[in-house]
C-alpha cells in the first residue's frame, strides 16, 4: 500500500473514531408570541408583552431573583443562548391569529409559540402550531375546549373556567357555614366565548351545589347601556350575582347598578374586567366589596416575597416603556410564568428541536415556590397537557385594593359580607 | 395583448405555490384568492347591478355554518355542504331581496347592514349553531374527499378553481342579457323599467348569484380555518372589507376585484407586520388613509388609475 | 318596571336622537352619509376628557368648546375631503367617510392608547329617584342637553335666514344657487353644524360613558338606523327615530331578553322602511 493511501486511511480511521466536535450552540433562541396588540384588547396585549419581555430579560441576564433560569446568563444547557421573543398582533381575529402563527413559524423561524389570550384566536393559532409541529404554550385562555382537542403540541399552564366556577360555589358553601343566608344566584355575562363558557360551568355547579338560578342574562358587551339588563336582575332579586364581564362593561354595569339601586349580597366576578387596572380607579368607592376569582394577586407577596420582587421589576419596566409604573395583574403574571415554563423546557431539552422541546414540556415539573403564582407547581396532564397543579383564589376589593380572601388559609384579610349599600 | 396578460396572470397563480413553498406566502395567496372571490361576488350585485350591499357577511356565514352543521350533525360531506350552503344563501338572498329591493340607494345599504347585524346577533344566541362559542371542525382526516388538506396546496387549488368559476360566470353573465339589463338598472332603474326591463327579477338574480358564490367562499373558509364563530364569519367589518376589495380595484369591471384583492391583502398584511406589532395601530391608520385617497382621487379604483395611465401613455 | 324601562330608554334615546340629528342634517343637505360620525363623537369625548383631566374643566361647562371645536372639524373635513367626492358615485362617498372613520379611530388609538378613561366627579354625578323610578344624574343632564340642542338646531333651520338657506340648498341645489345662495358654503355649514351636534353629544356622554378609541362605532350604528328610521334629511324624524330606538331597546331588553335587544332595533328598522320606504317622516 502506498504511503499516501495509508495516511489517508489513518486519517479516516481517526476521524471516525474520535468524537465529533459538537455543533456550536445557537447564539440565540427565538420564541414567537401572538397577542392582541391593537384594537379593543390592546392594553391587555401590551401588558402581556411587557411581562413576557421581562421574563426573557431575567433569563438572559444574571439576576438575583429566584425565578427559574434567573441565575446565569441565557439558557445554560444551550451554551448561554439568549432568548429573543418576536411579537405579532392578531387584532382579536382568529384568521389573523392563524396567519401570524404560521408566519412566525415559517418566516421568523421561531421554535415555539406563546399565545393568544382570546380563546377563539388561541384555537386557530394553536391549530397552525399543531399542523406545523411546533410547541404552543397557552398561559391565559381559559376555555376548557382548548385542551379537549387532543393536540400533541398544545400546552396550557392556566387553570380553566371549570375550576374557577366550582371555586365560587365552594366559597359560597363556606360562607353559608359561617351563617350567611344564601339561597339563590343570578348569572350575568357577556355573550361572547368568554362569558358563555363561564356561564355553562356556573349553571352546572349551581345545580350541583343546590342554588336555584333566578336570572340568567347574557348581554352584548358592546351595548351603549345596560339599563334593561340591570333592571331585570333587580326584579329577580338574587342573593348573589355571578358576573363575567370585560373592562368596559364591568365598569358600566357597576355604574348602572348604582343608578338603579341594585345591590345583591355579593358580586362574584370572573376576573377580566373586574380585576383590570381601570376598574377601581374609574369607580372609586363604588367598586368596594366586589369579589373576583383571580389567578394571582399582589397581596400574595405577603407570603411569597418573590411576587413583590418581580412586581417591582415590572413597575420599573413599564415606567421606562410607558411613562407610568403599572402593577402586574393575573394576566401579566401568567404570561410571565408562561415564558419561564417554556424557557425551562427548552433548557431541559438542551436543543432547539421541536420534538425534544415537546418531550421536555411533557416532563415539566416546576415547584410552586419558584413561581409567582399561587399554584402548587406546573405539571402537565399526559393526555390533555393541562396544568394539573394550578388553582385559583378569590380576592375582594377592600379600601381600593385587591385582597386575597379565599382560600382562607392564603387569605390576607376577612371577607366583608354583604356588599355595603350604595352611598351617594 | 390583454389575452397575453391574462394568460400570464393565470399561469402565475397556478405556479405560485410551487415556487413559493412556505406556508405563509401560500396562506397570503389563499387569502388573496378568497377575497377576490368575495369581491367578484359582491361586484355582480354592486358593480354590475348597482345595488350596494354592506351585508355580504350574512351569506358568507350562511355558507360556513350550513356546511359545518351538516357535517357535524349528519356527517354530510363538505362538498355537498358547499352546495347546500349556496342553496341556503340563495333562499336567504331572495327572501331579503323581495322586500328590500323596493328601497333605494342608502336605504338599501343600511338595510343590508341591519340584516347583517341581525344575523350576527341571532347566531350568537343560537345554541344549536354553537352560539358565541363557535364551531370546531376536527383536525384529522385529510384528503380531497374530506375537503381538508394537510398542507396548503390542496386548499390553494380549490380556492383558485372556485375563483376561476366565479370570474367565468361573471364574465358570461356580463356579456349576456343579465349584464345588459343590470347596466340599465344601475344607470337609471325607472328608465329601464319604462322600456320593459324586469328590474326586480334581475335584481333578484344578481343577489342570488352573489349570495351563492359568497356562501361557497364561506364553506371554504370553514374548512380552511377549522373554526368558525360569529365574529369571524358574520361581522360588519367583513362586509365592509368585501366591498372595499371590489371598489379599490374597480367596481363594475371583471378584473377590479382581482386587482383589489391582490393589493389589499398583502398591503394589510405588510402594514400589520411592519407597524402593527408595536401595538399602536399605525397599520390601520395607513389603511384608513388609503381608503380615503382612493375614494377622493380615483373612485374607479385601480382599474381607473390604470386606464388613466394608459391614456396618458398613448400619443 | 315599565316606568323604569321607559325612563331609561327615553334618557338614552334623547342622546341617540342628538347624534342622529347631526347625521341627518349632513345627508339632508348633500345626500352624503357620514360614516365617520361615530369618530367625531369619539373625538369630542376625548376633548372633554382632556379638558377635564388637564384643566379641571367640567364637561358640561366646557360644552361650548366641544361644539366650536367639532364645528371647525366638520368644516375642515368638508373642504379637505368631501368636496372632492361631491360628484363621485355613491360608493366613493361611502368610502371617503368610511376611510376617514378608520383613520380617526386608529389615530386616536395610536396617540392616546386603547385604555378606557372615565371622567371622575362631574357636576352632574349622582342620581334622583321619583316614585320608585331612578334617574341617573348624568343621563338626565345628557337628555336635557340633547333635547335643548336639537330644539336649537330645529329653530336654527326653520326660523333663521341661514337655516332656511340650508334647507333651500337641501331641497334644490341649483335653484338655491340661482337665488344667490352659495351651495359650497352651505355644505360646509351643514358639516359644521352636524359635527357640532355630535360634539355636544360627546361632551354630554363623557359624563357617564367611558372614553376609548372604538366608542364611536357603537353609537354610530344606532344613529344610522335612527336616521333611516326617521327619514334621511329630517331632523324631527331623526329625533323621533333616536328616541324610538332608545325606548324599544330598553323595553326589549327588560321584557324579552337583553342579549337580543339590538336585534329588535334592527328589526324595527326593517319593518318601518319596508312599510314606509322613506322613513317615518322622510323627505325626498
Amino acid at each position: 500500500m502506498s504511503r499516501r493511501v495509508a495516511l489517508a486511511l489513518a486519517v479516516l480511521a481517526v476521524s471516525l473514531v474520535s468524537p465529533r466536535a459538537p455543533a456550536a450552540p445557537p447564539a440565540e433562541v427565538v420564541i414567537g408570541a401572538v397577542y392582541p396588540l391593537s384594537g379593543n384588547l390592546a392594553k391587555v396585549g401590551n401588558d402581556i408583552k411587557d411581562a413576557i419581555e421581562l421574563a426573557a430579560e431575567l433569563v438572559n441576564d444574571d439576576v438575583d431573583v429566584p425565578v427559574p433560569l434567573g441565575k446565569g446568563k441565557g439558557l445554560p444547557n444551550l451554551g448561554g443562548a439568549r432568548l429573543r421573543v418576536v411579537f405579532a398582533d392578531h387584532q382579536s381575529s382568529p384568521e389573523k391569529g392563524l396567519s401570524e402563527a404560521e408566519r412566525l413559524i415559517s418566516q421568523e423561524k421561531v421554535i415555539a409559540l406563546m399565545g393568544s389570550y382570546n380563546s377563539n384566536v388561541t384555537a386557530t393559532a394553536s391549530q397552525a402550531a399543531e399542523r406545523l409541529k411546533t410547541p404552543f404554550l397557552n398561559a391565559d385562555s381559559t376555555s376548557p375546549l382548548l385542551t379537549a382537542r387532543g393536540f400533541r403540541w398544545f400546552f396550557r399552564t392556566t387553570p380553566t373556567d371549570d375550576e374557577f366556577s366550582e371555586n365560587f360555589f365552594k366559597f359560597l358553601g363556606e360562607m353559608k357555614k359561617r351563617g350567611k343566608a344564601i339561597k339563590n344566584a343570578a348569572l350575568f355575562y357577556e355573550n361572547t366565548l368568554f362569558g358563555t363558557d363561564v356561564s355553562k360551568f356556573e349553571k352546572k355547579y349551581a345545580q350541583q351545589y343546590g342554588y336555584p338560578v333566578v336570572a340568567d342574562i347574557a348581554y352584548d358587551a358592546k351595548s351603549t347601556n345596560l339599563n334593561a339588563e340591570i333592571q331585570r336582575l333587580k326584579a329577580a332579586s338574587p342573593d348573589v350575582l355571578l358576573q363575567a364581564s370585560y373592562t368596559n362593561d364591568a365598569i358600566l354595569s357597576t355604574k348602572t347598578m348604582k343608578e338603579l339601586d341594585f345591590r345583591p349580597q355579593a358580586i362574584l366576578a370572573m376576573d377580566a374586567g373586574h380585576v383590570s387596572s381601570e376598574y377601581v380607579p374609574s369607580l372609586g368607592k363604588d367598586a368596594e366589596g366586589v369579589v373576583s376569582r383571580e389567578v394571582w394577586a399582589l397581596g400574595l407577596g405577603a407570603k411569597k416575597p418573590i411576587v413583590r420582587q418581580v412586581n417591582d421589576l415590572f413597575r420599573k419596566k413599564t415606567q421606562a416603556g410607558r411613562g407610568q409604573p403599572i402593577d402586574m395583574d393575573g394576566t401579566s403574571a401568567r404570561a410571565f410564568v408562561g415564558l419561564l415554563v417554556l424557557a425551562d423546557a427548552i433548557n431541559r431539552a438542551g436543543s432547539t428541536e421541536a420534538e425534544k422541546i415537546r418531550g421536555a414540556l411533557e416532563s415539566t415539573d416546576l415547584p410552586g415556590e419558584s413561581l409567582i403564582m399561587p399554584w402548587r407547581g406546573v405539571k402537565f396532564d399526559p393526555k390533555t397537557h393541562q396544568n394539573t397543579l394550578g388553582s385559583g383564589i378569590l380576592v375582594q376589593i377592600q379600601d381600593g385594593k385587591y385582597v386575597v380572601v379565599y382560600p382562607f388559609d392564603l387569605a390576607a384579610a376577612e371577607v366583608r359580607w354583604p356588599l355595603p349599600a350604595w352611598g351617594k | 395583448m390583454k389575452v397575453a396578460i391574462a394568460a400570464a396572470a393565470v399561469l402565475a397563480v397556478l405556479l405560485f405555490p410551487l415556487v413559493f413553498r412556505g406556508p405563509y406566502p401560500q396562506h397570503l395567496m389563499i387569502l388573496v384568492l378568497l377575497n377576490a372571490l368575495l369581491g367578484t361576488a359582491w361586484n355582480i350585485l354592486g358593480g354590475f347591478a348597482g345595488q350596494i350591499s354592506l351585508g355580504q357577511a350574512t351569506f358568507f356565514g350562511a355558507g360556513a355554518y350550513t356546511s359545518t352543521l351538516l357535517f357535524q350533525h349528519a356527517g354530510v360531506s363538505p362538498w355537498l355542504g358547499l352546495l347546500a350552503g349556496a342553496a341556503v344563501a340563495v333562499l336567504l338572498a331572495l327572501a331579503i331581496g323581495y322586500p328590500c329591493f323596493r328601497l333605494s340607494g342608502h336605504y338599501f345599504a343600511i338595510a343590508t347592514i341591519a340584516i347583517g347585524e341581525i344575523a350576527g346577533i341571532a347566531v350568537t344566541n343560537w345554541e344549536f349553531a354553537g352560539g358565541a362559542v363557535g364551531l370546531f371542525l376536527p383536525v384529522e382526516g385529510e384528503g380531497l374527499a374530506a375537503f381538508k388538506f394537510g398542507d396548503k396546496l390542496g386548499y390553494y387549488y380549490v380556492i383558485a378553481a372556485l375563483l376561476a368559476f366565479s370570474v367565468a360566470l361573471a364574465a358570461w353573465l356580463r356579456r349576456g342579457r343579465p349584464g345588459y339589463y343590470w347596466r340599465a338598472i344601475r344607470e337609471d332603474q325607472a328608465a329601464a323599467r319604462s322600456v320593459g326591463v324586469p328590474a326586480t327579477r334581475y335584481k333578484q338574480l344578481a343577489i342570488a348569484i352573489s349570495a351563492a358564490l359568497t356562501a361557497m367562499a364561506g364553506t371554504f373558509y370553514a374548512q380552511y380555518l377549522l373554526f368558525i364563530d360569529p365574529p369571524s364569519v358574520l361581522p360588519l367589518s367583513l362586509s365592509i372589507q368585501i366591498c372595499l376589495v371590489a371598489v379599490l380595484g374597480g367596481a363594475g369591471t371583471l378584473v377590479g376585484p382581482l386587482l383589489g384583492a391582490a393589493v389589499l391583502v398583502p398591503l394589510s398584511a405588510a402594514t400589520s407586520v411592519a407597524l402593527g406589532g408595536s401595538g399602536r395601530s399605525l397599520d390601520l391608520v395607513v389603511y384608513g388613509l388609503l381608503i380615503m385617497l382612493i375614494a377622493a382621487f380615483e373612485p374607479a379604483g385601480l382599474v381607473g388609475i390604470a386606464r388613466r395611465l394608459r391614456r396618458r401613455g398613448s400619443p | 318596571m315599565i316606568a323604569q324601562a321607559l325612563v331609561s330608554g327615553l334618557l338614552i334615546g334623547f342622546v341617540f336622537a342628538l347624534i342622529a340629528a347631526g347625521l341627518t342634517l349632513i345627508f339632508g343637505v348633500m345626500e352624503i352619509v357620514n360614516f365617520a360620525h361615530g369618530e367625531f363623537l369619539m373625538l369630542s369625548m376625548y376633548l372633554s376628557y382632556f379638558l377635564h383631566a388637564g384643566l379641571g374643566w367640567d364637561p358640561i361647562a366646557a360644552l361650548p368648546v366641544n361644539a366650536v371645536a367639532l364645528f371647525a372639524l366638520g368644516v375642515v373635513v368638508y373642504y379637505a375631503l368631501i368636496r372632492r367626492v361631491l360628484r363621485a358615485p355613491m360608493l366613493a362617498q361611502v368610502f371617503a367617510t368610511f376611510g376617514l372613520g378608520v383613520f380617526l379611530q386608529n389615530a386616536a388609538q395610536f396617540l392616546w392608547r386603547p385604555d378606557f378613561r372615565t371622567l371622575g366627579d362631574t357636576w352632574v354625578s349622582g342620581r334622583l329617584s321619583l316614585a320608585g323610578v331612578y334617574f341617573s344624574g348624568p343621563q338626565l343632564a345628557a337628555a336635557a342637553g340633547a333635547v335643548l340642542t336639537t330644539a336649537g338646531l330645529w329653530w336654527l333651520l326653520s326660523r333663521t335666514e341661514i337655516g332656511r338657506a340650508l334647507l333651500a340648498t337641501a331641497e334644490d341645489r341649483q335653484a338655491a344657487s340661482l337665488m344667490g345662495i352659495n351651495p359650497d358654503r352651505m355644505f360646509a355649514l351643514a358639516w359644521g353644524l352636524g359635527a357640532a351636534c355630535v360634539g355636544v353629544a360627546g361632551a354630554l356622554l363623557s359624563t357617564f360613558y367611558y372614553v376609548f378609541p372604538q366608542v364611536g362605532g357603537v353609537f354610530a350604528l344606532i344613529a344610522f338606523v335612527a336616521v333611516a328610521l326617521g327619514g334621511f334629511g329630517s331632523v324631527v324624524g331623526a329625533f323621533a327615530g333616536g328616541v324610538l330606538i332608545g325606548v324599544v331597546e330598553s323595553l326589549a331588553g327588560v321584557f324579552v331578553a337583553p342579549a337580543v335587544k339590538n336585534l329588535f332595533v334592527f328589526a324595527i328598522y326593517l319593518v318601518v322602511v319596508l312599510l314606509r320606504p322613506r322613513g317615518l317622516v322622510g323627505k325626498q
